[in-house]
C-alpha cells in the first residue's frame, strides 16, 4: 500500500471514528435521556392516576352520600322502620336512583344485611351482602375498591357506604362506578400513553379480564397474551413491574408497561387488580433511527470529504516524497547526479536538501574513488606488468650474458652457446608474448550475443570437457558431482561466455584441490533468478581474499594473471546477474552466480533470434 | 218560609235525582282510544302465525263473533248460533245460526260461509252447512267441542273482496294499519244493539310506560298495565282492573328427559325456584304463586300442588347427581319481568347447586314462559297448552275433577315444565270510561262500554 494511500485511509478511519463516537454517544444519551423521560411520566402517570382514583372516589362517596341523604331513601328507611312494611315496595329504588345520580352500582341493605334493592343485580333481593365483614364499620369510610360480583360476570369498583338512619334500624346505601373503559378513557393521559385495566380473577392469565380503553391499532393485532408475563409477575410478587413488551418485530411497536397492584379493601388488602400503564417507545426508537440516519449521512459524507481532503492533503504530503523516491531510484539505477526540487522548508524539503547534498556528495566521493582506483589499478597492472615481464627478462639477461661471455671466453663452443641461448630467447620471448596476448584478451571481452540457452547443458558441456583432467593420472583424482535442476528451464544468455565463465570457476576449483577433492556444479531456480553454484573442497580463501578476489589482476596463486575471475565477473555482469564466493580456508569455496531470467528478453530473443548485450 | 223551604228542597232533589240518572245512563258518541303492546300484523282470527294473546283475543272479539260463548264459570251460551245439540254420542254436533245477522260488507252470516270460516280455522274438522245449520262431525266423542268454538280463533270470519277479513262483530274496520294503528267504527246494524262509542282508534306497539304516560296525559282511554305496576298504578289513584290469573308463567325444558339424572336436576331445579318473593318483590304482589298447570281458580284443586322451596331436598337431588351441566335459562328480552324472574331462578338455582346462566338468546336450554290461557274452561285451557309446550293434548273422557286433576298430572310429569305463576290481564282505565271491566278471561266487552265527561 502506498504512502498516500495509508495517509488516506488513516485520515478516512479517523473521521469515520469520530462520527461514528459521536452518533453512539448522542445515542446514549438520547436513549438515557428517553428512560429517564419515560420514568417521569410513567410516575406523574401514576401519580396521575392515584389522584384521578382518589377524585373518582371522593366523586362516588358524594354521590353515595347525595343518594343517602335523599328524600325517597329517607322515606324508605322511615316505612322499613316499622316492622309492618314488606321492602319489596322498594325493589326497584336502587335502580332508578343509580340512574338518577349516575352510578353503576348500587344497593340497599337493611340492617340486618339483606339487600333490599340492587340496581346492578335487581334478581338479588332478600340475598345477604356478602362482601362486607361489618357494614356499620364500613360507614364513613373513604372509597375503596371492590370487586362486585353482577349476574354473569364480576366487575371491579370504587365503592362508598352510607347509612341512612331513621330510628334504630339503618339501610345502608352501598354505591359505587365500574372501572371500565369509561373510566380509564376518562384519565387524562399524555399522547403515546395508555393504561389499562386486569380485574385480577383467580391466579391464570385470561385476556378476557383486561381493559383497554385505547383503540386497537388496525395493522398490527396486538396479542394481550403479551402482558402475561408482567401481570403474572404482579399477581406472584404483589409489587410494582415494569417490563417492554415487544409487540412485533418493529422496534417502534414496543411499549414499556408499569404494572400497579391494586388492592382493596379487609385484613387480606386482596389484590383486586392490576393498572397497566403503557409508554409508547415509538418516539423513541425513531428519534434513534433519525440519529443513526443522521449519522451514516455525515459519517458517510464526512468520509467522502476526508477522502477528499486528505487526498489532497496526501498528494500535497507525498508528491514531494514520491519525488524523493524516484531520485532514490534513479541513484540506484547509477545515475547518481540526481536531484529533486526543494520546495518550502518543511521536513520533507530538508530531506530534500539532505537528498541533494548526499547526491552531490556521493558523486564527488565517486569520481575520487574511480580515479583512486584507476591509480591503484595502474599501479597494479605496473606492478604486474613489471612482474610478468621481469620474470622473462631475467633468463633473457642471463642469456645474452652467457652469449657474450661464450664469446669472450670459449669461442669453439660459442656456437653451441649460441644455439642454446638462441632457444631460450626464442623461448621467453614466446612467453612474453603470451602474456601480452593475455593482457590484449582481457581487454578485449566482447558483447554477449543473447540466446535462448539451457544452463543445464552448459555445465553437462564444461564437466564434460574437463572431465579428463579432472581424472588425469599424475594428480589427484576429482570427483565431479553434477546437481541440476531439471525444471531450470532456460534464460536468455551468451553460451560461449558463460561456458568461459563456468569454465574459469572449474579451472580454480582444480587449482585449488591439488590434493584431490570434490567438485560440485549445482542449479536452481529462485524468485526469477537462476543460481549456478560452482563448490570445491580444496584449501579456501581468507576473508580477505573473498573480498579482492574479484579485482583485475589479483591473484592468490603463484602464476595466475588475477584475470580469471575478473572475466567471470565481467561475464556475469554482462548478463545482468551478480557473482558472490563464500569460503573458509580449509573447507572449500563456493561460487555462487545469480542470473536473471529475463522472460521479456527472452522473447524478444525467441523472437528475433539473438541479440546483442550490452551495458553501454 | 218553611213551606217555600220543603217545596225547594223537593225540586232540588227531584233536580239532582235526575241529573243523576242522566249522568248514569249510557251515552252514544265519542271515540275510545286504546294502547296495547302487541302489533299484530294480521286480524284474521284463525291466523296460527300470530302468536295467542289477551290482546288480539280482544281485537278479535271486536270485530268478529263465535258460534257460542263462555262465561267466567265456563259455561256456554248463544251467540251466533242461536241453539245446538250433539247427537251419536257427542261425535255429531249441529249448531242452528241466526237470521238476523250480516257481515260488515253486508252480506248475509249463512251456514256455508260459517261452515267454510270453521274449516279454515280447522282443517282436521269435518264441517258442513245444513240449511241454516253448521253441522261437525269428529271421529270421537268431543264434549269440549262448545267450549272449542267459543275461542275466539274460531270466530266466524270471511274475506271481503278488498282483501280484508270482514265479520259479525259490534265494530268494523276502517282503517288498518298492520301492527300500527287500527281504527274501528261502531255497527249500526249489529244485531245485538249499536255499541256506545262511534268508533275505537287502537295504538299498537306500545310499551307499558307509553302506555301509561298515555293514559296519564289523556290520549287513551284504555291502557294494559304490566301486574306487577298494578299495585303501584291503584296506590297512584289510578283505575286498574284484573281479569282472573289467566296466564301461566312458567320455565319450560326446551327438550324431554333423557336420562335419570335430569330429571332428578329438574326436580331439584323446581324445589329450589322461591315463588313467595318472587311474587311479593317481583311481581309487586300480582298473580298467584303456581306449581299447578291451571290457575285455582278455574281447576279448583291448584292448591294441592308443593309451591314451597324445599332446598335440603333440591340440594339432595342434586348431590344425586355427578356431573351437573350448566343450563342456560332464555327470557324474552322485552320482557322485563322475564328477564328478573330469570336471574332470580338463577340464584335459587345456585343456593341449590345448580348452574343456570340467563341469556337472551333464542337458543336455551329452559325459557321463561309466558302461556295465555285459551279459555276459561279447564279442559280447554290445559289442551291449549298442552299444544303451546308441544305435548299431547289430554282427553277429556269425562269432565271429572280427577280427571282433569290426572291430566294435568301427567303434563307435569313429562318434567318439561315448572309453573311459576298464573297472571291476570291488567287493565288502566281513563274515568270517564264507564260501564266497563275486564271479563274474567281478560276480554274487553267493550261494546257495552261507553265514554262520559268525567275529567280524570
Amino acid at each position: 500500500m502506498t504512502f498516500r494511500r495509508k495517509l488516506l485511509a488513516v485520515f478516512s478511519l479517523t473521521v469515520f471514528l469520530s462520527v461514528a463516537a459521536v452518533a453512539f454517544l448522542v445515542s446514549a444519551m438520547t436513549r438515557r435521556a428517553f428512560d429517564k423521560a419515560d420514568n417521569d411520566r410513567t410516575a406523574a402517570l401514576v401519580t396521575q392516576f392515584q389522584r384521578e382514583f382518589e377524585r373518582h372516589g371522593a366523586d362516588v362517596v358524594r354521590r353515595v352520600e347525595t343518594v343517602a341523604a335523599s328524600d325517597a331513601v329517607t322515606r324508605m328507611a322511615t316505612m322499613l322502620n316499622h316492622a309492618s312494611t314488606d321492602s319489596a315496595g322498594y325493589f326497584e329504588l336502587a335502580k332508578s336512583l343509580a340512574e338518577g345520580y349516575q352510578l353503576d352500582f348500587l344497593e340497599f341493605v337493611d340492617a340486618r344485611g339483606n339487600i333490599i334493592s340492587s340496581a346492578q343485580w335487581p334478581a338479588k333481593f332478600g340475598y345477604p351482602e356478602s362482601a362486607f365483614d361489618n357494614l356499620a364499620s364500613s360507614d364513613k369510610q373513604s372509597a375503596f375498591l371492590k370487586q362486585e360480583e353482577l349476574q354473569d360476570s364480576t366487575a371491579l369498583g370504587l365503592f362508598a357506604v352510607r347509612a341512612t338512619r331513621v330510628g334504630d334500624r339503618p339501610i345502608y346505601v352501598v354505591g359505587g362506578r365500574r372501572l371500565d373503559k369509561i373510566f380509564l378513557s376518562g384519565l387524562d393521559l399524555p399522547s403515546d400513553t395508555r393504561a389499562l385495566l386486569y380485574q385480577n380473577r383467580g391466579d391464570r392469565f385470561s385476556a378476557d379480564l383486561l381493559v383497554d380503553a385505547s383503540t386497537p391499532p388496525s395493522s398490527n393485532t396486538r396479542s394481550a397474551d403479551k402482558l402475561a408475563p408482567i401481570i403474572q409477575a404482579v399477581q406472584q410478587y404483589s409489587q410494582e413491574m415494569t417490563s417492554v413488551i415487544h409487540w412485533s418485530a418493529d422496534q417502534a411497536d414496543d411499549e414499556v408497561f408499569h404494572a400497579i397492584p391494586l388492592r382493596g379493601n379487609g385484613k387480606d388488602r386482596p389484590l383486586l387488580g392490576i393498572l397497566l400503564v403503557g409508554n409508547s417507545r415509538r418516539s423513541y426508537v425513531e428519534l434513534k433511527r433519525h440519529i443513526r440516519a443522521s449519522a451514516l449521512l455525515v459519517g458517510g459524507g464526512g468520509i467522502v470529504v476526508a477522502i477528499l481532503l486528505s487526498s489532497w492533503a496526501a498528494a500535497r504530503v507525498t508528491r514531494r516524497v514520491e519525488r524523493l523516491a524516484l531520485a532514490a531510484q534513479e541513484v540506484t539505477a547509477g545515475n547518481w547526479n540526481t536531484h529533486v526540487e526543494v520546495s518550502g522548508g518543511d521536513e520533507v524539503a530538508q530531506l530534500a536538501e539532505s537528498f541533494n547534498r548526499m547526491t552531490t556528495e556521493l558523486l564527488n566521493q565517486k569520481e575520487h574513488l574511480v580515479q583512486a582506483e584507476r591509480v591503484a589499478a595502474w599501479r597494479e597492472l605496473a606492478r604486474r606488468l613489471a612482474h610478468e615481464l621481469k620474470n622473462p627478462l631475467f633468463p633473457l639477461q642471463l642469456t645474452v650474458e652467457n652469449l657474450l661471455r661464450a664469446r669472450q671466453s670459449d669461442p669453439a663452443q660459442f656456437d653451441e652457446v649460441f644455439r642454446e641461448s638462441a632457444q631460450t630467447l626464442l623461448a621467453e620471448i614466446s612467453n612474453l608474448k603470451a602474456i601480452i596476448g593475455r593482457f590484449s584478451e582481457f581487454s578485449k571481452m566482447p558483447h554477449p550475443q543473447l540466446q535462448d540457452v539451457k544452463v543445464n547443458d552448459i555445465l553437462r558441456a564444461v564437466a564434460q570437457l574437463f572431465q579428463a583432467q579432472l581424472q588425469a593420472p599424475g594428480r589427484a583424482p576429482i570427483a565431479c558431482h553434477l546437481e541440476l535442476d531439471e525444471n531450470l528451464g532456460t534464460i536468455a544468455a551468451d553460451p560461449e561466455l558463460l561456458h568461459r565463465a563456468v569454465s574459469n570457476l572449474v579451472l580454480n576449483a582444480m587449482d585449488a584441490m591439488p590434493e584431490g577433492g570434490a567438485l560440485t556444479l549445482h542449479t536452481t531456480r529462485e524468485d526469477g533468478k537462476i543460481i549456478i553454484e560452482v563448490a570445491d573442497t580444496g584449501s579456501g580463501l581468507t576473508p580477505e581474499e573473498c573480498e579482492r578476489i574479484f579485482t583485475p589482476y589479483y591473484t592468490s596463486k603463484q602464476h595466475g594473471t588475477g584475470l580469471g575471475l575478473a572475466i567471470v565477473q565481467s561475464v556475469v555482469s554482462d548478463h545482468g546477474g551478480r557473482i558472490s564466493v563464500q569460503s573458509q580456508p580449509g573447507r572449500g569455496t563456493k561460487f555462487i552466480i545469480e542470473l536473471p531470467r529475463n522472460p521479456d528478453t527472452l522473447r524478444s530473443v525467441l523472437a528475433t533470434g539473438g541479440v546483442s548485450q550490452g551495458n553501454g | 218560609m218553611k213551606r217555600f223551604g220543603w217545596q225547594s228542597l223537593v225540586i232540588s232533589s227531584l233536580f239532582a235525582a235526575t241529573l243523576a240518572a242522566a249522568q248514569a245512563r249510557p251515552q252514544y258518541g265519542d271515540t275510545l282510544h286504546v294502547a296495547m303492546r302487541t302489533a299484530p300484523t294480521t286480524l284474521h282470527p284463525a291466523d296460527s302465525t300470530q302468536p295467542d294473546s289477551f290482546a288480539r283475543r280482544n281485537l278479535t272479539l271486536l270485530m268478529f263473533e263465535t258460534l257460542l260463548t263462555t262465561d267466567s264459570s265456563g259455561r256456554i251460551h248463544p251467540a251466533l248460533a242461536r241453539s245446538w245439540q250433539a247427537v251419536a254420542g257427542n261425535r255429531r254436533w249441529e249448531f242452528r245460526l241466526r237470521h238476523d245477522v250480516s257481515f260488515h260488507d253486508g252480506t248475509a252470516l249463512t251456514a256455508e260461509i260459517a261452515a267454510a270460516s270453521l274449516r279454515a280455522a280447522n282443517p282436521s274438522w269435518n264441517v258442513s252447512a245444513a240449511g241454516d245449520s253448521v253441522v261437525i262431525e269428529r271421529e270421537i266423542a268431543d264434549l269440549e267441542l262448545p267450549a272449542e268454538l267459543a275461542l275466539p280463533r274460531n270466530a266466524i270470519a270471511k274475506s271481503a273482496p278488498d282483501g280484508k277479513p270482514s265479520g259479525t262483530g259490534p265494530f268494523h274496520i276502517v282503517d288498518w294499519q298492520p301492527g300500527k294503528k287500527l281504527s274501528l267504527a261502531a255497527e249500526e246494524n249489529y244485531w245485538d244493539g249499536r255499541p256506545f262509542v262511534d268508533a275505537i282508534e287502537i295504538e299498537m306497539g306500545r310499551n307499558y310506560h307509553d302506555q301509561s304516560i298515555a293514559l296519564e296525559l289523556g290520549r287513551a282511554d284504555l291502557v294494559e298495565v304490566a301486574p306487577e305496576q298494578a299495585h303501584r298504578a291503584s296506590m297512584d289513584g289510578r283505575r286498574v282492573s284484573s281479569s282472573e290469573p289467566m296466564e301461566l308463567v312458567a320455565l319450560l325444558f326446551t327438550r324431554d328427559v333423557v336420562t335419570p339424572d335430569e330429571k332428578l336436576l329438574r326436580d331439584a331445579l323446581a324445589l329450589s325456584v322461591e315463588r313467595a318473593s318472587m311474587r311479593s318483590v317481583l311481581l309487586q304482589g300480582a298473580g298467584q304463586p303456581a306449581a299447578g298447570i291451571l290457575p285455582d281458580w278455574m281447576s279448583g284443586y291448584g292448591f294441592v300442588f308443593p309451591m314451597e322451596t324445599d332446598l335440603p331436598r333440591a340440594r339432595h337431588l342434586r348431590e344425586q347427581v355427578r356431573a351437573v351441566p350448566t343450563w342456560t335459562v332464555a327470557y324474552d328480552p322485552s320482557d322485563s319481568i322475564a328477564r328478573l324472574l330469570a336471574e332470580r331462578v338463577a340464584l335459587n338455582a345456585r343456593d341449590a347447586g345448580l348452574s343456570l346462566q340467563p341469556t337472551a338468546g333464542a337458543s336455551a336450554d329452559l325459557r321463561v314462559v309466558r302461556i295465555p290461557l285459551a279459555a276459561a274452561e279447564p279442559w280447554i285451557a290445559l289442551a291449549n297448552v298442552a299444544a303451546a309446550i308441544g305435548l299431547p293434548s289430554p282427553k277429556n273422557n269425562g269432565g271429572s275433577a280427577e280427571d282433569l286433576y290426572s291430566a294435568e298430572q301427567g303434563l307435569l310429569g313429562t318434567k318439561r315444565l315448572i309453573p311459576l305463576f298464573h297472571l291476570p290481564a291488567t287493565y288502566g282505565a281513563a274515568a270517564n270510561l264507564r260501564d266497563w271491566s275486564p271479563r274474567p278471561d281478560g276480554s274487553w266487552n267493550l261494546a257495552d262500554a261507553c265514554l262520559g265527561n268525567e275529567k280524570q
